[in-house]
């Protein structure tokens, strides 16, 4: 067996394209679901009873399905329901079958980092000492500032190791966005492969690149954490 | 100054405080005395709202309020009026003991960041931390944790300051450095409410002894009348067995 490889060269190429769309996938859905999964986790450390249940459920669904199938499920799902309530309910013109793909991949992923995410947050709030808040309230700091000021940053620190973990497994998942017919790394590797049927040269390509990817962020989490206890450490 | 009337919480069908009524005019320096569940340290945290009580009132200066349904200005308001020092001192661990010191001052009250840096400083130099302004409370030992925790508190000129068994969690040699500084803001005046089991510290230094068990003011009285001539017999054989364990120790 022999690898074409001007076939990989050509394909690295062209498969760079998508590395943007793949990295943008990731952190704009980041970056969106990270408010949500705190309210969420919130929620539940503060013992809200309804927001707590609600969301509860909500998180074992997401966490019980697989990611493959919520995308089936979805996609088949929204474009429909989205056209009924825009052509019966709100009576615009506009056609939603139009909307580029790239939408539903967020709304899924981000409906999927959401959970995740909050019970990451939720085990960081956990794991800051009550007493860290009661001293906050004590000197008259109201329970916004206490959180802002005194809480969350200490619940960020020890949950950098599980937000890497979760941006690298988005960033895996993010793969699956080939099934919307976003061309994502995947959906370009998918069709140069099809075209000569050089799958192996370019499954292998954008796997080493998925390699660099997750090494790439795993490297800046690396750095984040070692910028906080630097700076913990610098006193001395 | 300050005025509680019957006092009570249950924590499920555990009636921790059965109606304690207490008094503090400026200048005092309570202590609360008692073996372990008889309520101190639950009725410390109800005067500042961190324990919601189930009913009582509360006359602290201007404000007027029901324990059970005092309102969240209130409660900020008496917080402001209070400090509360921690039996584990509770520093900001994200936080040098400066911006320990200094964030009740800046986000709290609004004190501009500079004046505040001063007035920060100058309460950790009271508590003879001059040189530590810049360690994280990790880099500090429990003794000195514990001294921030009183600089933190007293910085904010509270009307009156509470300690929840401030040198529990303290070996030996350091509950000494951490009295002292306790001391010191008796002797200029500071208004102390102060759950301990340190009787040297309660003999010497309190105004008002308040001995609790079961989840009531059993006595109440000066120091000489508690140590000399207890009323109540509880109150007696609580001391006995507390200083016979003292002299056993030495």
């Amino acid at each position: 067996m022999q690898l074409n490889t001007e076939f990989m060269r050509q394909t690295l190429i062209d498969v760079l394209a998508g590395v943007p769309v793949t990295l943008k996938l990731t952190f704009v859905t980041l970056l969106l679901s990270a408010p949500p999964a705190f309210w969420i986790a919130l929620g539940k450390t503060e013992g809200g009873k309804n927001r707590g249940k609600i969301s509860g459920v909500y998180v074992s669904v997401v966490r019980g399905t697989p990611v493959v199938v919520q995308i089936l499920f979805l996609y088949s799902l929204l474009p429909t329901m989205l056209n009924y309530l825009i052509k019966n309910v709100f009576r615009l013109d506009f056609n939603i079958f139009n909307i580029d793909a790239v939408w539903y991949a967020y709304i899924i992923f981000i409906l999927n980092t959401t959970a995740v995410l909050s019970e990451v947050f939720r085990s960081a709030l956990l794991a800051v000492d009550g007493g860290q808040l009661e001293a906050a309230l004590s000197i008259g700091l109201s329970r916004r500032q206490a959180y802002m000021r005194i809480i969350i940053p200490q619940a960020l620190m020890s949950a950098l190791p599980n937000i890497c973990n979760t941006t690298v497994s988005l960033l895996k998942n993010s793969s699956l966005a080939f099934m919307m017919t976003v061309k994502d790394i995947t959906a370009i590797a998918k069709v140069k492969a099809a075209y000569g049927y050089n799958y192996i040269e370019a499954y292998l390509v954008i796997l080493l690149m998925y390699v660099i990817l997750c090494s790439v962020v795993q490297g800046i989490f690396r750095l984040l954490e070692n910028a906080v206890s630097v700076r913990r450490r610098a006193a001395v | 100054m300050l005025e509680v009337k019957n006092v009570k919480k249950s924590f499920g069908d555990n009636q921790v405080l059965k109606g304690i009524d207490l008094k503090v005019n400026k200048g005092d320096i309570i202590v609360i005395l008692g073996p372990s569940g008889s309520g101190k340290t639950t009725f410390l945290r109800s005067l500042n709202f961190l324990e919601k009580a189930d009913s009582g009132t509360m006359d602290f200066d201007e404000i007027h309020t029901e324990f059970s349904n005092a309102s969240g200005k209130v409660i900020i308001k008496v917080r402001k009026k209070t400090a509360f020092v921690f039996q584990n001192y509770n520093l900001f661990q994200n936080k040098t003991a400066l911006q320990n010191v200094m964030e009740g001052l800046v986000t709290a009250r609004r004190v501009p960041r500079k004046e505040s840096e001063e007035r920060a400083k100058k309460a950790l130099d009271k508590v003879g931390l001059s040189g530590r302004y810049d360690y994280y409370p990790y880099q500090l030992s429990g003794g000195q944790q514990q001294r921030v925790g009183i600089a933190r508190a007293v910085v904010v000129n509270p009307d009156i300051l509470l300690f929840d068994e401030p040198t529990s969690a303290l070996d030996p040699e350091l509950i000494g450095e951490v009295l002292a500084v306790m001391k010191s803001l008796a002797e200029e005046g500071a208004t102390m409410i102060v759950v301990t089991h340190e009787m040297s510290f309660a003999q010497e230094v309190a105004s008002r002894i308040v001995f609790m068990d079961g989840g009531v003011v059993v006595e109440e009285g000066s120091a000489r009348e508690i140590f000399t001539a207890p009323k109540e017999e509880r109150t007696r054989q609580f001391l006995r067995r507390i200083i016979r364990d003292y002299d056993y120790v030495i």
